[in-house]
């Protein structure tokens, strides 16, 4: 019951579910049950990057020309950035790696998590640039009503599971008595409930939440202020589209019962969670562009647009994860966010940072001297 | 894998709600359809990101490399997508 760092019992991984099989213990990727785990890892590492690759020399001088309302839209941003990105670098880790059973995934987790701190390490790169005193940016974080109204959405699915987790794993299943929360019903049925919901909701994070703040930052860059930042954010958003991808290929596979036929029952019996999820992030990703604009809009940019924005996102999110689109807007009211988000043309100098379509350890051993007859010096 | 270099020739007609264009197997179809004025979603262009699926009612496409993005049972993925036959899309499920 409890978990094992090694598990010592013999037994095939290529048959285990992704979760609540047994504990992962040889880190082998020679053979893959999922093979598209592995092929996430790849691309994930060849996308690294670091955000002092990135000159954002002249973003201080932008920043201090803004308006103060600019200013308000860029900061807030920001914090709500470095929330989601606090939650994200460490909960695939707490979360899921007691309860992952292949070795694949279980190393896409790690994968995924490590490049949101990254994520985290590129705010304070920013941040640190732009104001002179980062704490007043940081310590809003858990003061700012707007804030933390967020964070509670955001983390509630993972505290949840967190909980349940650890119960299972020491008490194993039952009803238990935790101080502070009172009865708990651990049962593995619950847990694949929570956890379902919990990739849901991680899901939305990635592929909804993050969205408003992009437009934001490619608004801005549009007008060709704080460049340095769209360009770090142009890094972030490639890396959300393929974690955005890994939790898809998960609910995916869940939903289709091909890994876990019990988890296709539960992914029905959640559907209506499901939907809520999606709703109410995007009722309060509307709510948060009308704080941002509250004292003045962008160019380009005003609440109702980055609404309608919202709505669109949210239903291409739905639709890849097989629920219906039901919102209103069907078509894309910022188009132009698109050239910002393509990420082959992250326009930084190769010698300077790594660009997706620059491949490492393309260097051919095999090597003859009839390769060089037409070498001429 | 299919030659697509001798399919120049070869056009197929893509049908989306009212409007029709004619495509080749040249290129993926998000190419053409943007050459052809009509805005599609799209992030990654190379088929990680999912940004870009359509649904796919009637007709057939192949990837000449299998996409890292799952491709829902009846839709596509434009960026990446060939098109093989006339085709008839949409953006969404139920639009």
């Amino acid at each position: 019951m409890s978990y094992s760092t090694f598990n010592r019992k013999r037994f095939d991984s290529m048959k285990e579910p992704m979760f609540f099989g047994e504990n992962v213990n040889v880190a082998r990727y020679d053979q893959q049950k999922h093979p598209i785990f592995e092929k996430l890892i790849e691309k994930q590492l060849s996308f690294f990057w670091r955000p002092e690759e990135v000159d954002l020399s002249s973003d201080r001088k932008d920043f201090q020309r803004l308006e103060a309302h600019e200013q308000h839209i860029f900061l807030s941003n920001l914090k709500y950035q470095t929330l989601l990105d606090s939650v994200q670098g460490r909960s695939p880790n707490v979360a899921l790696l007691p309860i992952v059973s292949i070795p694949e995934l279980e190393t896409w987790i790690e994968t995924w998590s490590f490049s949101e701190t990254i994520h985290s390490r590129s705010y304070t790169h920013i941040i640190r640039n732009i104001v002179n005193d980062p704490s007043l940016v940081f310590d809003d974080i858990t003061e700012n009503a707007e804030i933390t109204k967020r964070a509670e959405s955001v983390s509630k699915w993972y505290d949840d599971l967190i909980l349940l987790v650890g119960l299972y794993n020491t008490l194993g299943p039952g009803v238990h008595n935790v101080p502070g929360k009172g009865e708990v019903d651990v049962n593995l049925k619950a847990l694949k409930k929570a956890l379902y919901l919990t990739m849901v909701s991680v899901n939305v994070l990635e592929a909804i939440r993050f969205y408003v703040s992009f437009a934001c930052s490619f608004a801005f860059a549009e007008r060709t202020l704080m460049e340095g930042n769209a360009k770090i954010i142009k890094l972030i958003a490639r890396d959300e589209a393929l974690h955005l991808t890994g939790t898809q290929h998960i609910l995916n596979l869940m939903a289709s019962g091909k890994d876990d036929p019990e988890m296709e029952e539960i992914a029905k019996e959640c559907e209506d969670e499901a939907y809520q999820i999606f709703f109410e992030a995007a009722e309060q990703e509307k709510e948060w562009a009308s704080y941002l604009f509250k004292d003045g809009s962008m160019i380009g940019l005003n609440a109702q647009i980055l609404g309608q924005y919202v709505e669109y996102i949210t239903n291409i999110r739905m639709q890849a994860i097989g629920l219906l689109p039901t919102f209103e807007t069907k078509h894309n009211p910022i188009p132009w966010i698109n050239a910002w988000l393509v990420s082959d043309n992250v326009q930084v100098a190769p010698q300077e940072a790594e660009i997706s379509s620059y491949l490492v350890g393309q260097i051919d051993n095999d090597l003859d001297e009839s390769d060089f007859d037409d070498f001429d010096l | 894998m299919t030659a697509i270099s001798n399919n120049q020739d070869l056009l197929h007609r893509v049908l989306l709600g009212k409007k029709e264009i004619l495509v080749t197997e040249d290129e993926p179809l998000l190419a053409q359809l943007e050459r052809a004025g009509i805005l599609v979603e799209y992030q990654c262009r190379e088929g990680y990101c999912s940004s870009c699926s359509l649904k796919l009612l009637r007709g057939n496409v192949i990837y000449l490399e299998e996409p890292l993005a799952w491709v829902q049972s009846g839709y596509l993925l434009a960026c990446c997508a060939i098109v093989k036959s006339d085709i008839e899309i949409a953006f969404f499920s139920n639009n």
